[in-house]
């Protein structure tokens, strides 16, 4: 039990001790510093958001222009910032090994931790400054909406563990991320819903998490004027697997590491 | 204690495996002092880094009981875009102390005084010596892993490195891998010799050296 507790005391100030020293160097000491990890992603956001929603025709989808791309393009940004970020994430840290208590499971949780909180915090802002103009309205459902969120942070967790462990053991992951992540627009569920697919397509497209994460977002916004097909139990078995995966590969990814 | 059992350690480059260190097997006792020798290419960076656990080995292994320290050579173990104030801050939280005690003593032993405040990448080789092992003894280790990192420092470093290895920390064991006789005549009673990823171990320093001259 002890050894338990110590152990997990140790974690915290471990994982602590990276964010602090991730946010440094990253971000700086001087200028807007520590705010720019709310800043950066809505310097992505906004603008783009702004100018998506202007071109496009405002009832393409049938819904509201600016809730349905904004439920689509803000969890992409959390997607794509997690993956990138995980790249190589021991090799480019391989200093940080120099010390007993760092694990790469550390410095895994810390970067992506950050690249979360980061996301979700532009997320919260851009949602309120969009409402207060106007352009959003508040979620129909929120308890549906943070249950997709919750299974869209796991998604995005669990893809940064594999992609992260991969790319220390092959260069091919580095290659793939790259196409997989542009396809990802497409094909991920970000702007477009199960229900407007064929039958026959929609249970292939129900596959992926990401589909299913966006089905149960995308009820909480909306409530019963879309028809979704999000179902939490398979996103919590799909997720479990794909977790374990990312685990053992992490655990392998040690053997790969090559010290300065 | 440490132990090392059967020490090998394997990197495959270009398809091809070269293997760095070969069943080396060493133990080393609470306050032992232990002199790593070798050419350049022996083997001596990549046992330090086993012993350190940066890398794993691919067969063998080390047992250990007591604390080691992260191997104190001429790069690792700092962010050289981060300050000194900011790495000793971050190594002080992982390690648990107080930053303000190990500040303290930093600022005494590596006499480093306004460069704290610059990021380290523009630290000269001997000031980076001086702070990873002022950072070191402040933590306080049971064994200091040393990659060459003492001859980096200037004849006042190296005195006081002394004092308080020998004098105040006799107890504390050291692992010293180096190819300067004088310096492991100074802090060693025992050698292991390195030669193409072989080590023989010798009791006898002075034996040690002629067999590592004569290679």
């Amino acid at each position: 039990m002890r050894i338990v507790r110590d152990g997990l005391a140790t974690q915290r100030r471990v994982i602590g001790a990276l964010l602090i020293r991730e946010i440094y160097t990253r971000f700086g000491r001087e200028g807007l510093g520590f705010a720019w990890i709310v800043a950066e992603p809505l310097v992505f956001a906004i603008p783009v958001l702004l100018t998506w929603s202007a071109v496009r025709n405002p009832y393409e989808y049938g819904l509201k222009i600016m809730p349905f791309l904004w439920t689509g393009y803000m969890p992409l940004l959390m997607f794509r910032h997690v993956g990138s970020r995980m790249l190589l994430f021991v090799r480019v840290n391989a200093g940080l090994l120099y010390h007993r208590q760092v694990t790469i499971f550390d410095i895994f949780v810390a970067r992506c931790l950050l690249e979360i909180v980061s996301s979700l915090t532009a997320v919260l802002v851009s949602g309120i400054l969009f409402y207060a103009v106007g352009l959003l309205d508040a979620p129909v459902d929120l308890p549906m909406f943070y249950l997709g969120y919750f299974y869209m942070i796991w998604w995005c967790a669990a893809i940064g563990l594999v992609i992260g462990a991969l790319s220390e053991r092959t260069e091919w992951a580095d290659k793939i991320w790259m196409p997989y992540s542009y396809l990802y627009i497409f094909f991920g569920g970000v702007f477009w819903m199960a229900e407007w697919l064929p039958p026959s397509l929609r249970s292939w497209a129900l596959l992926q998490p990401s589909v299913q994460a966006y089905e149960l977002i995308r009820a909480g916004m909306f409530g019963n004027i879309v028809r979704t097909h999000g179902d939490p139990a398979y996103l919590t078995a799909a997720l479990a697997v794909l977790t374990l995966i990312g685990l053992l590969l992490m655990r392998d990814a040690r053997k790969y590491v090559v010290a300065e | 204690m440490i132990r090392a059992i059967e020490l090998t350690k394997e990197y495959r480059t270009e398809g091809r495996v070269h293997r760095a260190l070969s069943a080396v097997s060493f133990t080393l006792d609470r306050g032992e002092k232990l002199a790593i020798v070798g050419r350049n290419g022996a083997g001596k960076s990549t046992l330090i880094r086993l012993l350190g656990g940066i890398e794993l080995p691919t067969r063998g292994f080390i047992e250990q009981t007591m604390s080691s320290s992260w191997p104190l050579g001429l790069q690792g173990g700092f962010q050289g875009s981060l300050t000194g104030n900011d790495n000793m801050r971050f190594i002080a939280r992982i390690y648990g102390k107080p930053f303000d005690d190990i500040k303290a003593y930093v600022d005494d032993f590596a006499e480093l005084g306004r460069y704290l405040s610059e990021p380290v990448k523009t630290y000269s080789l001997g000031m980076r010596a001086r702070l990873a092992f002022a950072l070191s003894l402040a933590i306080d280790f049971d064994c200091y892993l040393i990659d060459e990192v003492i001859a980096a420092g200037d004849q006042r470093f190296q005195r006081r490195s002394y004092e308080e290895l020998f004098e105040k920390r006799a107890d504390r064991s050291l692992i010293l891998a180096s190819h300067i006789g004088d310096v492991i005549k100074t802090y060693c009673s025992r050698a292991l010799v390195l030669h193409r990823g072989q080590g023989s171990l010798f009791d006898d320093v002075e034996l040690a050296l002629q067999v590592y001259n004569d290679l």
